[in-house]
């Protein structure tokens, strides 16, 4: 299906691709990306996000500069607040049901593990600003699976 | 394998094979790219929404419902990052593509021989200069629907769709209307430019 404006079409396609193509460095990412899958791992979904879910008329948003984010996998959930200050960011993190584990934060840097409370709680120090996401370790003993949350953009 | 086959890259890749990741790669990454580039984010920004996305596709690349529309997967998952970097208060440097006007090509020592082809060039330049310029004078919504059909390869109407929450049935009508609104623009600029230099 040809239409007579895909002349001026495939013109702004060209510019595109001379004055804006995708970063070489970001296409090895891309590529790196595939390298990150944890495929025995079980998957926790985004499930919030107050900076997209947040109903933008509401008056109960957070306070700037301060996130959160759930994520759930089975009965399991993974609530998240995300601080920012300058370019550091901080994940105050909640398991429910409460239970002890351990937590790798991976980002494509670098991975951070913290340990999670009795009560389910845990910390980050700053991590940097850009993707991220969570993995808890199965308990010792326990050869179920892993769990991953989804990426998201701190 | 078939790289056309985007199903058969994505099955591929929930297998394991490297190859068909990587012709995922090439071939989404310019529409992923043009929706960061669309939503008018800084680099950094940018950057992000992209090594995001793809993030997230490997780690859900083994529970895709539909591997044949993987591009409106994909687009759908990089519009949810840039609305969270737009709404994010911590970082609000949009970016312009009025920037681009800035970039000339270096101006040397022309030899004789290279005269005709520094000639060309500088037309070239002139012409994407021009094309900037106008895409700048859209309106929003038109502007963001070119920037996303800017993608190579080109996307379907379905992620052009997925890539700006808009229905499909708009994409096709919305996009000659932008043309036209682009030519217009494009008219009127080069109307601008003083004929005597």
């Amino acid at each position: 299906m040809h239409e007579p404006d895909d002349e001026l079409e495939q013109q702004l396609r060209r510019l595109a691709a001379d004055t804006e193509p995708v970063p070489a460095e970001l296409l090895g990412a891309a590529v790196d990306a595939f390298a990150w899958r944890d495929i025995d791992a079980e998957l926790a979904e985004l499930t919030y996000d107050s900076l997209i879910d947040a109903d933008e008329a509401s008056l109960v948003r957070g306070p700037p500069g301060q996130r959160l984010v759930s994520f759930a996998a089975g009965g399991l959930t993974i609530d998240v607040e995300v601080t920012s200050a300058g370019p550091g960011r901080t994940v105050l993190g909640q398991i429910a049901p409460p239970q002890r584990a351990t937590v790798d934060i991976r980002h494509p840097g670098d991975t951070v593990t913290v340990e999670a409370d009795e009560l389910g709680r845990f910390r980050s120090g700053t991590l940097p600003p850009g993707p991220a996401s969570l993995r808890l370790r199965p308990p010792p003993g326990d050869d179920g699976p892993a769990i991953v949350t989804d990426w998201i953009s701190l | 394998m078939d790289p056309d086959d985007t199903g058969q890259l994505v099955r591929g890749a929930a297998d394991g094979d490297e190859t068909a990741w990587r012709g995922l790669v090439g071939r989404f990454s310019g529409l992923v790219w043009s929706v960061a580039r669309a939503h008018r984010l800084a680099n950094a920004d940018a950057a992000d929404v992209f090594q995001t996305t793809w993030l997230r596709l490997a780690e859900h690349i083994g529970r895709i419902e539909h591997p044949d529309r993987i591009g409106a997967w994909l687009a759908t998952a990089a519009r949810r990052e840039c609305l969270q970097h737009l709404r994010s208060a911590a970082k609000t440097t949009p970016t312009d593509d009025m920037d681009r006007l800035d970039v000339s090509p270096a101006v040397g020592n022309p030899t004789e021989e290279a005269v005709l082809a520094a000639e060309k060039e500088r037309e070239d330049a002139a012409q994407a200069a021009a094309l900037w310029r106008a895409l700048g004078r859209l309106p929003g919504r038109c502007r963001e629907l070119l920037r996303v059909l800017m993608a190579s390869p080109p996307p379907s109407y379905a992620e052009v769709a997925a890539a700006l929450g808009l229905p499909l049935g708009s994409i096709g009508p919305t996009r000659a209307r932008c043309l036209d609104r682009l030519r217009e623009e494009l008219a009127g600029i080069k109307n601008e430019v003083s004929p005597s230099s």
